[in-house]
């Protein structure tokens, strides 16, 4: 067989045509894929990615953040709570026990407040021979 | 190439011989119509991809191609048989009226599906598209002697499948 004959004969055989019904398709798709806002997703969805596409990492850390200040609150608000429910409310002898010291403390507030026989004398520095004379004669 | 593309256009001018590539390649309808949307999904999403391309058909058979071996790789030992199925799988020739030559495009496509998928794509750029060496080569990113080569090993390889039928039609 002559190599140049088998090759054309190779040659002239047509191929097959493209489907007709592909190409709505086929195009529909890439035009879906080139305008995404276009496509059925969620707008609400483009909005967020969009709010938070500069820096995740920020938007993360942020949030982590917050996340650990609202756990902390939270279970210190519990503990507080936890510890006034758990105490017991004071029996009568410890409120007459109180009741005396108070009366006890508005006493010595008034006698601090009463005015003394005589007003201390002003000091008045004294000579210093007067007292090495005072230390000699002890 | 401006930054949007005219899919029409380029569906228009070169759908077809992207189609018969890809059936010729996988020898499955269905592989042939997922990847040819593929290819035009990327360049939707990729537009850059087609600046300063000067052989438009080159380029987007390059990537036809680059895509097919995806997914003929991806299909693997899962389907360690395609090949020899892909003899009973559509056939990439037009169907004829006459009944030898019928029976000679069907014992073609029977033929073309024992090539090697990468003996087979240069004889049908070659044989099909009638590109030069040097365009095989630069669409499949391959020196142009090695084309050659697979061409000339592909084309020893139907000739002796074919002989028979060849001599009795000729």
């Amino acid at each position: 067989m002559n190599p140049d004959d088998f090759e054309k004969q190779l040659e002239r055989q047509p191929v097959r045509t493209v489907p007709a019904d592909w190409r709505a398709g086929i195009l529909r798709a890439a035009r879906e894929s080139s305008n995404p806002q276009t496509s059925t997703t969620n707008p609400q969805r483009t909005w967020w990615r969009e709010l938070f596409w500069p820096c995740p990492q920020a938007w993360a850390g942020l949030a982590a953040a917050w996340v650990v200040i609202l756990v902390m609150h939270f279970s210190s608000a519990d503990r507080t709570e936890s510890i006034a429910k758990t105490a017991t409310p004071p029996s009568p002898q410890e409120i007459m026990v109180l009741k005396e010291q108070k009366q006890m403390l508005a006493k010595l507030i008034e006698t601090f407040d009463q005015p003394a026989g005589e007003p201390p004398k002003p000091y008045v520095p004294r000579p210093k021979s007067e007292c090495r004379m005072e230390s000699v004669m002890v | 190439m401006p930054a949007s593309i005219d899919f029409a256009r380029l569906y228009d001018d070169h759908a077809q011989a992207l189609f018969a590539f890809l059936l010729n390649l996988t020898r499955n309808e269905a592989d042939t119509r997922d990847l040819l949307q593929e290819l035009f999904v990327k360049l939707a999403r990729r537009p850059d991809l087609l600046h300063d391309v000067r052989e438009e058909r080159g380029f987007l058979i390059r990537l036809a191609h680059n895509l097919a071996i995806d997914v003929m790789r991806r299909r693997g030992t899962r389907e360690k048989n395609h090949e020899q199925l892909a003899a009973e799988m559509p056939n990439p020739f037009a169907p004829s009226t006459d009944p030898d030559e019928q029976a000679f495009r069907h014992a073609l496509a029977k033929a073309l599906a024992e090539l090697p998928p990468e003996q087979r794509a240069v004889v049908h750029l070659k044989l099909w598209e009638r590109w030069t060496f040097e365009q095989i080569a630069a669409a499949l990113e391959i020196p142009p002697n090695t084309a050659a080569s697979r061409y000339r090993y592909g084309l020893d390889k139907l000739r002796d499948l074919l002989r028979p039928l060849y001599e009795e039609i000729k």
